[in-house]
């Protein structure tokens, strides 16, 4: 059984490495020359397969990655959110949009080394490659879920195979001309093991716009048990309160934010807004007076606010 | 035969219509959304990147050097957009690293960097798109 894997891997990767200029890619060579903390193996065992069919590399990936983040999810369950029948596959920020509205932190990544870093921490990824040459493509969504440096190889669950072992050199030669897109996706309370601020905050954000505050409120929680004192993140879980209507604690938040920083107009203008929906019309007016007496003329949102808690409460 | 439409037909236009008349919830219309907050915050920091970038001694004597008054060149900055601000923190980005205040050397990149910089404020050059050039 397992030769036929192999075989796999060498028939991709002769026609791989026939496009390429034969040489070791970039990323490859700088991790096989310093590979830092990162162990020798990883593989995530409890990713689970789900064989792809025809054209369906996109849902079969993401259900692989959303059903190892704890959903009972199944590829058809996914194929309405990220199959575009018209191009007979799937467009990657599809893969991203529907990780969200399945209440997942889903970032990014370009950078192998920080992909083999989320393997070791045992978070898997879903990637995308261009499996034949730029001018004849085979684009092709697969999950990596594990790789070998002393055999130089990546181990993914891709198309058909459940543990398909590929050059790593023939990984970055099919994943470059993918432009090196990678998706880590977690549940909303695990840290990522590489993010900076900026990528791990934009997904936490992303779960508000999907309309999953419940999953966006978990991870600023987690987010800022690492980060203690981001004030995007404190207002991001203030909105996200406000969001499940729990404007109670939503004003709680935003008191927090401006005992804190009491020159945070923003906070003042959505803790005007958790008050307004507590019926406490007078202390709204006060908090909306501060945002506009900050920004003064520079901002009209806050005069609009002012002007809407104004009103008979509701 | 023509189409007549069906009482469900029209019971469902005209839905359609006034749920478009209907103001979404009202309380919430100027909530600030937090992707807007990190879109501030973010060109907060490159702001203060920019600005901590122009104020450094070896920036200010280069700028100097090359005739401009560096109070000047803070000023300008100072008076740029975010989203200009925003590339020029990209252009920063991009840099080598290790050319912090401590090393004294400007490295030939940044030199280049700030050359252009004076260069497009005295109209000679149009590499960055947002500077504001003097005979503007």
């Amino acid at each position: 059984m397992r030769w036929r894997h192999r075989l796999a891997a060498v028939v991709l990767g002769t026609s791989v490495l026939f496009g390429a200029s034969g040489c070791i890619g970039p990323q490859t060579r700088q991790i096989l020359s310093s590979r830092g903390e990162l162990p020798a193996f990883a593989e995530i065992d409890s990713v689970p397969f789900f064989p792809q069919e025809q054209y369906f590399c996109g849902p079969a990936s993401l259900a692989m990655a959303l059903a190892w983040s704890g959903l009972p999810v199944m590829p058809d369950d996914v194929v309405g959110e990220v199959y575009t029948p018209g191009r007979e596959g799937t467009f990657a920020p599809d893969i991203v949009s529907a990780a969200r509205r399945n209440g997942r932190i889903a970032i990014e990544t370009k950078e192998l080394d920080e992909l083999l870093r989320e393997l070791a921490a045992g978070h898997p990824a879903i990637v995308f490659q261009n499996l034949r040459l730029s001018v004849f493509p085979q684009w092709h969504f697969a999950v990596a879920i594990g790789y070998d440096l002393n055999e130089r190889q990546l181990i993914l669950r891709s198309g058909t195979h459940r543990r398909l072992l590929m050059p790593l050199d023939a990984f970055e030669n099919t994943w470059r001309r993918a432009d090196y897109w990678a998706l880590i996706v977690l549940p909303p309370d695990v840290a990522p093991a590489t993010a900076d601020t900026a990528g791990w905050l934009a997904a936490a954000a992303g779960l508000e716009r999907a309309s999953r505050p419940q999953e966006a409120q978990l991870a600023y929680d987690t987010f800022l048990s690492r980060w203690p004192g981001n004030r995007a993140a404190q207002m991001g879980r203030a909105n996200a309160l406000f969001a499940l209507n729990r404007f109670d604690r939503a004003e709680q938040a935003y008191r927090e934010i401006v005992a804190g920083d009491p020159s945070m107009a923003d906070a003042w203008n959505n803790l005007a807004y958790a008050l307004y929906r507590q019926g406490k019309r007078d202390e709204a007016v006060r908090a909306a007076m501060r945002a506009v007496a900050i920004a003064g003329d520079r901002n009209a949102d806050y005069a609009d606010t002012l002007k809407e808690v104004s009103r008979p409460a509701p | 035969m023509s189409y007549r439409p069906g009482k469900a037909a029209i019971a469902a236009v005209t839905l359609a219509f006034s749920m478009t008349l209907i103001p979404a919830g009202p309380a919430s219309a100027g909530l600030i959304s937090t992707d807007r907050i990190i879109e501030r915050e973010q060109a907060a920091s490159d702001r203060e990147r920019v600005s901590s970038f122009v104020a450094r001694d070896d920036v200010r004597k280069e700028f100097q050097k090359h005739g401009v008054n560096p109070d000047e060149a803070a000023a300008r900055v100072a008076a740029l957009s975010d989203t200009e601000i925003g590339q020029i923190a990209d252009r920063l980005d991009s840099l080598p690293a290790g050319q912090d205040a401590a090393t004294a050397i400007i490295g030939a990149a940044v030199t280049i960097f700030i050359i252009l910089l004076i260069t497009d404020i005295l109209c000679l050059t149009s590499v960055f798109n947002f500077t504001r050039c003097v005979n503007r």
